[in-house]
């Protein structure tokens, strides 16, 4: 009996010491399998943001000083910075006209592509090209279409007797000439939609026309109510990038200068000429932080206001 | 979970200090590279990389180092889009190039943002070297009375215009228009019209210059005095604006945007393909009528003044060769600056660029060489750079043209009247500086 008792208590405690030790050795190994992601997070993602959120409040200019100067900073941009408003307004703007309208674009295009015409895998590939092709070529080639009497656009519409504006040069029609210009590359959110159209249930549909439910009110009941998920995928992501639109108006306007009468001067590219232009880097990242907060409250809203229009098949838990 | 947590820490201050050891070894292996044959290794940075200034540059480091036992200098071409950025991001670190190319109108600034190595005390041993340069040049590198790097070269603004199409429209080829009344008339005589489309424009002031090298004409003031103050709401600037629109109400936005449109290069390059009678460019535009508008009868001017007598002033800028803060080998780097804006270099580069040089023997140099048409044009480059302003920048609104460019679009697009325009820019630029 004490034999046994002595090999009960060898077999407990032994191993209980050996399992400690490989818990240890799994739980470092755990780290170790994520330390490619640890450092890119430490080094190029935290780091820097808490680097840029002290600088914010400092007079930085990457050479020559980095005095804490408080709140100035921030104070001189809601006071002494009408460029500021006009760029946050430029911003807005965009926003606010380009995530609408490419989301019901890319809802309408792949309700289209979803009707199973012949020759509609060619249509995809053309239509998803855009999404692929991208940056500063596209852009110049957009400069070419929306010149305003050489352009392939004002000559279409001259076609039916319109005539165009000029969408680069005239403040009043530059962001428009953007937005429409974004129109062109809904093919990436259109994939999406289509996927997500193809995933909802036959059988819905066949009920609902059991019940005489009409192709519109099929639409407006099923389709759409099933597709929610991804729409609210997509207005949260392009609403993200839409604040960061900087490259087109970089581009697409004189010395990247922000296009006549400031009519392009995005926020981005605003902050991207205090830092690099004027070395006012500690204020170039007070207002990187400013956009942040704004990104942030905006997302934190559409999440409180998703469950009251997103349908999520297996109940509420998002 | 606490000891999840120190584990954490200890495994990311493991790769922090991987990392900044990691740095160190970046930052040894570049600093101060000693070559075998013990000659100090200086590296060089410029956005020379075109097919025709390459070879000139590379020639002209080619020719340094053979001259020289002590100093090896390495050359590296980096896009125009990237270089100052870069620049910026190599001084920060503390590990920048020794000598960089760079822009001529916002040294003060770099200078006064610590970027710069001062050259005073190396000028002053040197003092000879100031008489080198063309005067407005030398003046130009200044901040606080030191020098903060050595001019390389300018560019000035003249009119080209067409002989053969003056004698066409019945005018004097020999006279182009001296005032800003006179390039108006001449305009409508040298315009060709078919129905109510323009075939050719007469003149647009506005292609290849700014409203600000006009505003420059106008009184031959920058926008801020030497003591920064602003001059930009000045009466004269405000006539340049409403001369301008005139052009813009002559020929309607329209046509403009639509022969911008249509602007080529080489053979189809306006001027040469005779779609613009008059043409404001800068000096080394003579190549390309040189090298593709073969036998082309053209001239070339001061650009006209605002009335007889106001003065036929230009706008200048230019580029400098700088040596970065930080640099381990400041003083072989001002020898390789001095040689770069020496007689022999300059006049290597202005001869085969056809670029004005701010040495100014070295243009003598040139003008020698030329002959015809050619030293026709480089003469009076050099007559008009006698005549050209540069624009200060105001050290504490580097951004100038941020708050004036928006207000002059308003201006010449007829939304707002000019003097309004200007009172409102000089008042959005004195914001700024108050600011500051």
């Amino acid at each position: 009996m004490k034999t046994m008792e002595a090999i009960m208590t060898h077999v407990k405690s032994k191993p209980k010491k050996k399992l400690l030790s490989m818990r240890r050795k799994e739980e470092l190994q755990g780290y170790l399998f994520l330390s490619p992601w640890l450092i890119g997070f430490v080094c190029l993602t935290a780091g820097p943001m808490l680097f840029s959120l002290y600088g914010s409040f400092t007079n930085y200019d990457v050479t020559s000083k980095m005095d804490f100067i408080g709140l100035d900073n921030y104070i001189r941009m809601f006071t002494n910075d009408d460029l500021f408003w006009i760029s946050l307004w430029n911003t807005i703007y965009y926003v606010l006209f380009s995530v609408p309208l490419t989301t019901v674009g890319a809802i309408v295009l792949a309700l289209l592509l979803n009707q199973g015409v012949p020759g509609m895998r060619l249509y995809r590939t053309i239509f998803y090209l855009p999404a692929v092709l991208s940056g500063v070529g596209v852009y110049l080639l957009w400069m070419q279409l929306l010149a305003p009497s050489t352009g392939l656009v004002n000559h279409f519409l001259g076609l039916f007797g319109i005539e165009g504006p000029a969408w680069l040069t005239d403040p009043a029609w530059t962001k428009n000439a953007l937005i429409f210009m974004k129109m062109w590359s809904v093919g990436g959110s259109m994939l999406l939609y289509l996927a997500s159209l193809q995933g909802v249930p036959k059988s819905l549909y066949e009920a609902a026309e059991i019940d005489g439910a009409n192709a519109i009110q099929r639409f407006f009941h099923i389709t759409l109510p099933m597709i929610t998920p991804v729409i609210f995928f997509d207005i949260v992501t392009s609403l993200i990038y839409g604040f960061q639109i900087f490259q087109e108006a970089y581009v697409m306007s004189d010395n990247g200068d922000g296009g006549p009468v400031n009519s392009l001067l995005f926020y981005n590219l605003h902050m991207w000429n205090k830092a690099f232009e004027v070395f006012d880097m500690g204020y170039a990242m007070a207002l990187s932080w400013v956009l942040f907060v704004v990104v942030l409250i905006l997302t934190l809203i559409n999440l409180k206001l998703a469950p009251r229009w997103v349908h999520y098949e297996g109940g509420d838990e998002s | 979970m606490k000891k999840a947590l120190s584990s954490l820490v200890a495994i990311v201050l493991v790769f922090m200090i991987f990392l900044t050891g990691c740095g160190n070894l970046i930052g040894a292996s570049t600093e101060s590279e000693q070559r075998k044959d013990g000659r100090v290794q200086i590296d060089f940075w410029s956005f020379w990389g075109s097919e025709t200034r390459r070879p000139v540059i590379e020639k002209i480091v080619d020719d340094f180092n053979k001259s020289q036992d002590k100093i090896f200098v390495k050359y590296t071409f980096i896009p125009f889009g990237d270089i100052w950025t870069k620049e910026l991001a190599a001084v920060a670190a503390g590990n920048p190039p020794d000598v960089v190319i760079s822009d001529l109108g916002k040294l003060k600034h770099r200078a006064q943002k610590n970027q710069v190595e001062n050259l005073g005390p190396y000028v002053k041993n040197d003092p000879s070297i100031k008489d080198r340069f063309l005067p407005q040049a030398w003046e130009a590198v200044l901040y606080n009375n030191e020098p903060y790097a050595l001019p390389f070269n300018l560019d000035t603004y003249m009119l080209f215009y067409n002989k053969d199409l003056f004698k066409e429209a019945g005018l004097d080829p020999d006279k182009p228009p001296k005032t800003w009344d006179e390039a108006l008339e001449y305009s409508h005589k040298l315009d060709k019209k078919n129905g109510n489309k323009y075939e050719r424009i007469g003149f647009y002031p506005l292609w290849d210059a700014g409203p600000d090298i006009w505003m420059v004409n106008a009184d031959g003031e920058p926008y801020f005095d030497k003591n920064d103050k602003s001059m930009i709401a000045d009466p004269e600037n405000a006539e340049a604006l409403k001369w301008i629109k005139k052009f813009n109400e002559k020929y309607g936005l329209n046509t403009i945007d639509a022969f911008k449109g249509e602007f080529g290069q080489k053979q189809s390059e306006p001027f040469i393909s005779q779609k613009v009678a008059m043409y404001v460019k800068n000096t080394t535009f003579y190549t390309q009528i040189r090298d593709y508008g073969k036998g082309m009868n053209f001239g070339v001017a001061p650009l006209p003044e605002r009335k007889p007598g106001s003065g036929h002033y230009s706008w200048s800028s230019g580029f400098v060769a700088e040596i970065p803060k930080g640099s381990k080998h400041v003083k072989e780097a001002y020898e390789f600056i001095k040689y770069l804006t020496d007689v022999e270099a300059q006049t290597y580069w202005g001869a085969k660029l056809f670029d004005n040089v701010a040495n100014k023997h070295a243009n003598d140099k040139i003008l020698a060489q030329l002959s015809g048409e050619a030293k026709m044009v480089y003469q009076a480059a050099v007559d008009n750079l006698k005549l050209s302003v540069m624009q200060n920048m105001p050290i504490k609104a580097p951004d100038y043209d941020k708050f004036i460019n928006p207000e002059l679009d308003q201006a010449l697009r007829g939304s707002k009247p000019p003097e309004k325009a200007l009172q409102d820019a000089q008042a959005a630029v004195l914001k700024q500086m108050a600011g500051q």
